[in-house]
């Protein structure tokens, strides 16, 4: 097996543009989305609203603000799992970053109510009962029905919040991280029991509580469709294995992987999609690791190439062939449909291992001879890579390619409006795809900025988890 | 920062002016006597404050255990008539009606949840209230005291079987 450039046509190429452009889909569906949540979450309110006779005594005010807290944030649990359930129309049109930003947000906000719910019940039920607060929690986590359950639940879900939380995350490994959350999907079972057995909208009423079930099992049904059968189907299907596992530059690796009826898998997969990896060998089984593919999808080949970032990432370059390959995908909307229909000069611009998935769109993304230029940012020559095939395919299709290469200390910050502009005097007029580490995707979108690209036409996936 | 800020001053904003939009009496019947609803809230386990199911909840199909245990006189006079016994989460519940013609005149309880100070002290808030709706209303149909939304799901129950019987 070879990765000779051009080999295949890509399957973006023969598609050419699409008829139906997802960057309008995508325009239509985040607000219809979001549109659709807000809905939710009047019905919520409308079941409180239309259960709560009177507010009289100041702790009937602190009560009921705490009973609309926990049932915004029981509305609050399986929306956020929906929103990761890795539903292809949701991923591929609205971008599996923006989702994951949105399910951070909404996470962070409903740690926020469960706290305000958990503190309001416990101070407005004291009030009530002329308890003091630590005798009324002891009433409520003992005495009342499944609150030992939603005790646990809640301690659980708050630990994962704390560990989540910005700060706390860069010290975590991707691994660790995401098995603490699936510790959330027990949360949300345990906290869930006593949300009906205590919930006064849904002691009395049949109706609502038809409706939280179905909210709940909704959600569990599509996780489990999407995010267990539907790849478990798949692995079937398309049996893939490691073939070889080839060193790019120094602590990057491109894993080859083949398989049968690759031709489907790559009709169905668009340049700049990657796919959750997971390998039948230690420590790579549980985790489904994202990466992009580095070439476009053909029916010979599925590659990846990844960095050693420790832990899942150093873990691939011992692959050995024949290793048994387990794909999650093709999920991102970072593709060539992200400028529908849209003729003309297009910008790629990466750094470091954000190649990969640019150097998948450099090859197969539909621009005309002269359009297109790769701008490849490295800090040093060593960490270039793909240097040969990416030479070759601008040549081919009579594409730029610049790179930027050298720290920081050295050339100072390379993107920047000047330096751009002084490559691409006409860099207002291009599409921009854009990838590569948080700190420098800021910073070239700070600078496209000013050098005039309009902001609808920064592309960007970026791959924080 | 600033959107954290905003989204927790907005949130609660909308919860202190949905608060604020009910009414700041008690509602439904007038119950002098006995203190406002919202004063006894925390119940047998369940409800998290102000109660009430919306007025159509009446849980007439859906008491769960109901034996209709009908007795004395037919359509005049006075009778009483013992409903059936509903099992809630902290025990039985059942009541005995006393009607004078088709009048009810009388809600005695004949069981209730007592299996600690917590449970006899919540029942002694609730069931007066219960009984006053039920008198006013002349029928099962009523709202569910806050905070104790099981014992009246048991009393609204054992009425509505006592209420069938009496048919």
């Amino acid at each position: 097996m070879t990765s000779t450039v051009g080999a295949h046509r890509s399957a973006d190429a023969r598609r050419g543009s699409p008829a139906s452009p997802r960057g309008d889909r995508a325009a239509l569906l985040a607000p219809a989305l979001l549109a659709a949540i807000g809905l939710g979450a009047l019905v919520v309110v409308f079941l409180w609203w239309s259960n709560t006779a009177s507010v009289v005594s100041p702790a009937a005010w602190i009560t009921n603000a705490g009973r609309l807290c926990g049932l915004l944030a029981g509305y609050a649990a399986p929306v956020l799992v929906v929103l990761m359930a890795r539903i292809p129309l949701l991923d591929r049109t609205l971008g599996s970053d923006r989702l994951a930003r949105w399910h951070a947000m909404g996470g962070r906000y409903m740690v926020g109510l469960v706290v305000a719910h958990v503190l309001l019940i416990i101070w407005g039920y004291a009030l009530t009962d002329h308890n003091g607060l630590v005798h009324q929690t002891a009433q409520l986590v003992f005495h009342y029905p499944d609150m030992l359950k939603a005790t646990i639940g809640t301690l659980l879900l708050l630990g994962v919040g704390a560990v989540s939380a910005r700060a706390a995350r860069r010290r975590l490994s991707y691994e660790t991280w995401y098995y603490l959350h699936l510790a959330t999907y027990v949360a949300i079972f345990l906290t869930f029991f006593h949300q009906l057995a205590n919930g006064a909208e849904f002691v009395l009423s049949t109706k609502a509580k038809v409706i939280w079930y179905g909210l709940y099992l909704g959600a569990a049904a599509l996780i489990l469709w999407f995010r267990f059968a539907v790849p478990t189907l798949l692995a079937f299907r398309h049996r893939l294995r490691v073939a070889e596992v080839r060193p790019e530059a120094p602590g990057v690796h491109s894993v080859f992987i083949t398989g049968r009826r690759l031709d489907e898998l790559a009709r169905a997969t668009r340049s700049g999609q990657f796919f959750r990896w997971r390998f039948a060998q230690r420590g790579l089984l549980l985790a489904g690791n994202p990466y992009s593919l580095s070439a476009p999808p053909n029916p010979d080949y599925l590659r990846i190439t990844v960095k050693d970032l420790g832990g899942h990432s150093a873990a691939l370059a011992r692959l050995r062939p024949g290793t048994r390959v387990f794909a999650e995908g093709p999920y991102g909307a970072f593709t060539a449909e992200r400028r529908p229909g849209r003729r003309g000069k297009v910008l790629l611009l990466a750094a470091g291992v954000g190649i990969t998935p640019l150097r998948a769109l450099f090859e197969s993304l539909p621009a005309r001879r002269g359009e297109l230029t790769l701008v490849y940012r490295a800090s040093r020559e060593d960490d270039l890579v793909f240097r040969a095939e990416l030479e070759s395919i601008a040549r081919a299709r009579g594409a730029r390619l610049h790179y930027l290469v050298g720290s920081r200390a050295e050339i100072g910050e390379p993107l920047q409006a000047r330096t751009l502009l002084g490559m691409l005097p006409d860099l207002r007029e291009h599409d921009v795809f854009l990838c590569g580490p948080e700190g420098m995707t800021r910073t070239a979108h700070e600078a496209l900025e000013t050098a005039g690209v309009p902001r609808g036409r920064i592309h960007h996936e970026s791959f924080e988890f | 920062m600033r959107r954290t800020v905003l989204t927790a001053g907005g949130t609660a904003l909308g919860v202190v002016l949905l608060l604020a939009a009910k009414p700041h009496h008690t509602v439904a019947v007038a119950v002098p006597a006995v203190t406002a609803p919202e004063q006894d809230s925390s119940g047998t386990g369940s409800g998290t404050g102000t109660g009430a199911g919306s007025s159509s909840g009446s849980p007439s199909g859906s008491s769960p255990s109901a034996s209709s245990t009908g007795g004395a006189a037919k359509s005049t006079g006075v009778r009483t008539i013992t409903g059936g016994s509903v099992d809630t989460r902290w025990g039985p519940v059942q009541v005995k009606v006393t009607f004078n013609g088709s009048k009810i005149t009388a809600i005695d309880v004949v069981q209730e949840p007592d299996g600690n100070p917590r449970d006899q002290e919540i029942n002694s808030q609730a069931i007066p209230i219960l009984t006053q709706e039920a008198l006013a209303a002349q029928s099962a149909n009523i709202d569910a005291v806050s905070g104790a939304s099981y014992t009246s799901e048991g009393y609204i129950g054992s009425l509505q079987s006592a209420l069938d019987a009496a048919k």
